[in-house]
């Protein structure tokens, strides 16, 4: 829970990304430089965006979230993002919010399986 | 998103207004600090004659029957007497007595009798005003109608609070049988179904699209099924309702099937305009639990 | 908490000057909102809010402040917050309310949403002199 930075691990062609409870603008900006840096040395097909522990999610924090799957996608890989909670989920569909491209699961867990089965 | 907010209950600025409301100005608070000395020395005398009058009452009496609570009520009557003519209508004075009016509608006591109480307030007072060596003939007059001006304040006050204890046990309930209308069960490893009952308002939307999300991510369904046969009728908002939870439990990572679609409910979806093409529509809760376990690769035979 | 320290210290404001006072801003409404008694999902939409709102003083007006209010009163809780700048204020104002309309790279939901997620949203602004938006949000108690 006292998760403070970015982490980014890279799970056979997986990148499994977690992101902490309340981002900075700053530490936005370096989720998209560090998916894109891992998936051009790792060479991953896959990114997972775990945000279960985010509990705000505005404009700016969807905005790059949709432009780095577009952007990874252009790296031929694939985005799901995994554990987006309820309130949050509420509140992004009445702001309009959209997170483009990428793909959504309930977990991790189910977040592999769609990466599993997209990418096999 | 829209709360019907009471309108019965004020905040604080709209006690200012409420107070301009009465006419009760600036001069009132001073013209009651001048009645604040009759107040305290007739304070205990109101009070024991205003007890003596209440106990006549049958009704009262079934109330009213135990000395200790009798004594104690006693006491807080001349605190809340003596605040009449205290010279403080601030937000204080607001807060005591909206507390006062919830305080007796949860010990059941009907308005009837404490509206009763104001009345025998006014008519102790009017000649200890009119007969006091201070004041002339005037003077009487303008003070006591600053006395009855905040007698009707009051009155006031309790009565809202009253009706405002009310309005809560009904909202309560309310929000119960909305709570029971919508149950949201896992019928399935990975599926949820939830009928809709019933005409879907803003507020209950609201509530129903919370419990929806909890339910799917607690039980980790990436299918749900809503059901709305039993809707009668669906307007721009609750249409848009519907669309924004779908979109958020899409945002969840799971899917929606909508089943049910009554053709009043269909006409109007396409004169408003809304464009159902992405979701999954089946005819009856049978054909979407089908989708739904086929989409889950479950076997049925 | 921070809120908590704020308060101690007689503040009602917070001072918008940095990128990481954007966090600082979410921060004191989440602990704020959440100690009068915000359910969870309003307490998102306030806290979402604030970020577009304190975004915005920053992305245009560089420097500003966001001062905020609560009010409580018997079966009702609000909250009114309202941010202020110098900066180059918005030219029109109800082009800056329809979706789809931004000037920074945003989606352009940042007003429009705010007025979908806020009970009250106003705004005064006065070209190249500042902008001052102010926001409220009601809710029930027990």
């Amino acid at each position: 829970m006292f998760l403070k930075t970015l982490s980014v691990v890279k799970i056979k062609n997986v990148l499994l990304v977690t992101v902490p409870d309340d981002p900075s603008d700053k530490m936005v900006y370096e989720l998209q430089e560090q998916v894109l840096r891992s998936l051009e040395k790792h060479r991953s097909t896959g990114v997972i965006l775990d945000i279960s522990l985010v509990n705000v999610m505005d404009s700016f924090f969807a905005r790059t979230i949709a432009e780095t799957t577009q952007m990874v996608s252009l790296m031929s890989g694939m985005t799901v993002v995994a554990g987006m909670q309820p309130n949050v989920a509420i509140t992004a569909t009445e702001l309009g919010l959209t997170l483009g491209t990428a793909f959504s699961a309930l977990d991790v867990d189910q977040a592999f399986e769609i990466l599993n089965k997209a990418l096999s | 998103m829209n709360y019907s907010n009471s309108n019965y209950i004020t905040v604080f600025e709209q006690w200012e207004d409420q107070k301009k409301f009465f006419c009760f100005t600036e001069k009132d608070a001073e013209n009651l600090q001048k009645l604040h000395t009759i107040s305290a020395q007739s304070c205990d005398e109101v009070v024991e004659s205003l007890y003596d009058h209440l106990l006549q009452f049958e009704d009262v009496r079934i109330f009213l029957s135990n000395p200790e609570m009798i004594k104690r009520l006693k006491e807080s009557q001349k605190q809340y007497f003596l605040e009449m003519t205290a010279g403080d209508y601030g937000e204080a004075y607001y807060e005591k007595r909206i507390n006062i009016g919830i305080t007796h509608k949860r010990l059941g006591i009907p308005p009837r009798l404490y509206m009763g109480a104001y009345s025998y307030y006014v008519q102790l007072m009017l000649p200890k005003i009119y007969n006091h060596v201070d004041f002339d003939q005037k003077q009487a007059q303008e003070l006591f109608l600053t006395f009855f001006k905040i007698i009707n304040l009051d009155q006031e006050l309790a009565i809202s609070a009253y009706v405002h204890a009310v309005e809560s046990v009904v909202m309560q309930q309310a929000e119960e049988i909305i709570a029971m209308s919508t149950p949201i069960m896992q019928i399935w490893d990975g599926i949820v179904v939830a009928p809709v009952i019933g005409t879907l308002d803003g507020q209950r939307t609201q509530q129903f699209m919370e419990q929806l999300l909890n339910q799917i991510v607690e039980t980790k369904s990436t299918i749900a099924l809503i059901d709305i046969t039993g809707v009668p009728q669906i307007d721009t908002a609750t249409a848009q309702h519907l669309i924004d939870t779908i979109n958020a439990v899409r945002l969840l990572g799971s899917n929606v099937i909508i089943t049910g679609i009554r053709p009043i409910i269909a006409q109007t979806l396409v004169h408003l305009g809304i464009n159902l093409k992405e979701i999954i529509t089946k005819p009856s809760m049978g054909a979407g639990l089908k989708v739904a376990l086929d989409m889950l690769s479950i076997k049925t035979s | 908490m921070l809120v908590d320290k704020l308060t101690a210290q007689g503040a009602t404001g917070l001072s918008i000057t940095s990128e990481s006072d954007i966090v600082a801003c979410r921060k004191v409404i989440r602990d704020l909102t959440t100690q009068l008694g915000f359910g969870m999902t309003d307490v998102t939409r306030i806290v979402t809010s604030v970020s577009e709102l304190a975004r915005n003083v920053y992305v245009h007006a560089k420097v500003g402040e966001m001062r905020w209010n609560s009010m409580r009163s018997p079966g009702k809780i609000g909250i009114e917050i309202i941010f202020e700048d110098k900066g180059p204020g918005i030219a029109d104002i109800n082009q800056a309310l329809e979706p789809g309309f931004s000037t920074a790279k945003s989606m352009g939901m940042g007003l429009p949403g705010v007025k979908k997620l806020m009970d009250e949203l106003e705004i005064v602004s006065v070209d190249g002199k500042g902008t001052l938006v102010k926001v409220k949000k009601w809710a029930k108690v027990k």
